[in-house]
């Protein structure tokens, strides 16, 4: 009786590991501080965690508390903008250059686009650079690795171009 | 040159193509109007005829390799620069085709149904089918430019979908483009090899009020402009030089040269345009009610456009034209 019990506690608990393992799969990277880089420095845990804070008080109204972006995101709204595209893996924040990315946050799209509209908000009276920086380092610390790699070469090719 | 009576219906190129709305819906007068140009024309000597073809009014243009694709009334295909053809048994109410220098047999054709017909072997047989809720004309379709099995179509009224699969399954990519204070429906499309620097090449469009282009990233559509005007945005310089296609005149077709990523050719009503450098900088080569443009890919001087009703084709990249026969 004790042996089965300790056979089911056993696979319990394995089971929990792999439910556990693919829910992170899914959900996304949770990178180390380590693997992540913004603008070419890596970031620290601590700017991470800053940017967690900072992402839930500036841009989870919009961009979602999960990072999963407004509803029917690529289905324009009423006034002919678009809704808050979300940052995690299925959205397409991860296909811009560090450059870009901060630039937007920093000045809106229209500062890379001139002349868009869009509903994103310029945040360079709200958020100081550093802190821009410290919301990047957490948004990237949550993509899957492929994701990571694939703006890492993107914001390598924008930084060979400039 | 007897102009084409029927509002230029069509697209359609190598990898693009385009086709005006409303041409399944002529009116009386657009009837009328044909049948006096048609009894013009019988009065006309033959040499000033418009090449006669089985598929006219031509919808869309493609080249499968160095055979020439027409679909029209019905779907035609010339292996002999159109000295003959040979009618094939396509689905009915082609809008647009597609084909990609890479995959050689591989048809995509776009269906006033709604739906996608793709064709593996030159389009002798197809099989179709529905794109989101089949409601929607499929207008335009293209396949990537670097990747053959990446498919695009536009559907009428509600925006662009891909297929990563060759066209098994698809999604949605993004809205329409919003020009002028309003959704525009995609008359053409063309993928575009050019980096984004995103990660990505473009996808440009075909609308009633010009021309658009997005990042296959789907991000945002935009302008289209000199590549380093983000630069002298930042900068403060002088915006680089442009000259836009006219204004107000819809976008019918897009066509690339794949051998040559910045050149683009594109089908309106005031005729046959060209860049040479991706969009900024247009000329028209030459004049007429152009409604369906595509570029050999095997010999990217080898021009065909669907042309005031008739076919006619250039030699030397729209230098100079020449009716193209078809037995």
């Amino acid at each position: 009786m004790k042996t089965m019990a300790v056979v089911l506690a056993t696979g319990a608990a394995a089971t929990a590991f792999v439910v556990a393992a693919v829910l992170a799969e899914q959900r996304g990277g949770e990178a180390a501080a380590q693997d992540v880089t913004f603008l070419g420095e890596p970031v620290t845990a601590e700017e991470i965690a800053l940017g967690q804070d900072l992402y839930a008080a500036n841009c989870a109204s919009c961009h979602g508390d999960n990072l999963e972006g407004q509803a029917d995101w690529m289905r324009r709204l009423d006034n002919g903008r678009m809704p808050a595209p979300p940052h995690d893996e299925t959205g397409h924040t991860w296909h811009h250059a560090d450059r870009q990315l901060f630039i937007i946050t920093r000045l809106g799209v229209g500062g890379v686009v001139p002349g868009y509209d869009s509903d994103m908000p310029a945040f360079k009276d709200v958020l100081t650079d550093e802190q821009i920086r410290a919301v990047f380092a957490f948004i990237k610390s949550t993509w899957p690795e492929r994701q990571r790699t694939f703006q890492a070469d993107v914001t390598a090719n924008d930084e060979g171009d400039s | 040159m007897a102009r084409n009576p029927i509002p230029a219906p069509s697209r359609a190129t190598m990898s693009a193509s385009g086709s005006p709305q409303g041409f399944l819906h002529q009116t009386r007068r657009g009837f009328l109007s044909a049948s006096l140009t048609a009894v013009g024309l019988l009065a006309l000597p033959a040499a000033l005829r418009p090449a006669k073809s089985a598929s006219f009014p031509a919808m869309a243009l493609a080249f499968d390799g160095k055979a020439l694709l027409v679909a029209g009334a019905t779907l035609s295909r010339s292996d002999d620069a159109g000295r003959t053809q040979s009618t094939l048994p396509g689905p009915d109410g082609i809008l647009a085709l597609a084909t990609h220098p890479e995959r050689p047999g591989r048809v995509v054709a776009g269906l006033a149904s709604g739906r996608v017909a793709i064709s593996q072997d030159g389009g002798r047989t197809w099989k179709d089918r529905v794109i989101g809720n089949g409601e929607g004309a499929v207008d335009t379709v293209t396949m990537s430019a670097g990747q053959p099995d990446m498919m695009y179509a536009a559907i009428r009224g509600d925006g662009i979908w891909k297929s990563e699969d060759a066209g098994r399954n698809w999604s949605l990519a993004m809205d329409r483009p919003w020009l002028d204070n309003a959704e525009r429906d995609l008359r053409a499309l063309a993928s575009v090899d050019l980096a984004t620097g995103m990660g990505g090449i473009w996808i440009y469009a075909g609308t009633d009020t010009g021309i658009t282009r997005v990042p296959d990233c789907f991000c945002r559509w935009q302008d289209v402009q000199p590549g380093n005007a983000m630069d002298a945005l930042v900068a403060g310089d002088a915006p680089p030089p442009e000259a836009p296609l006219p204004s107000g005149e819809p976008v019918r077709a897009l066509a690339g040269a794949h051998t040559a990523s910045e050149t683009l050719y594109a089908a309106l009503p005031s005729g046959v345009w060209s860049s040479r450098d991706a969009g900024v900088v247009w000329s028209r080569l030459t004049s007429g009610d152009a409604s369906a443009v595509a570029v050999n890919p095997i010999d990217p001087e080898h021009i065909v456009a669907a042309l005031d009703g008739g076919l006619k084709q250039s030699r030397d990249r729209g230098t100079t034209w020449f009716a193209l026969s078809t037995s």
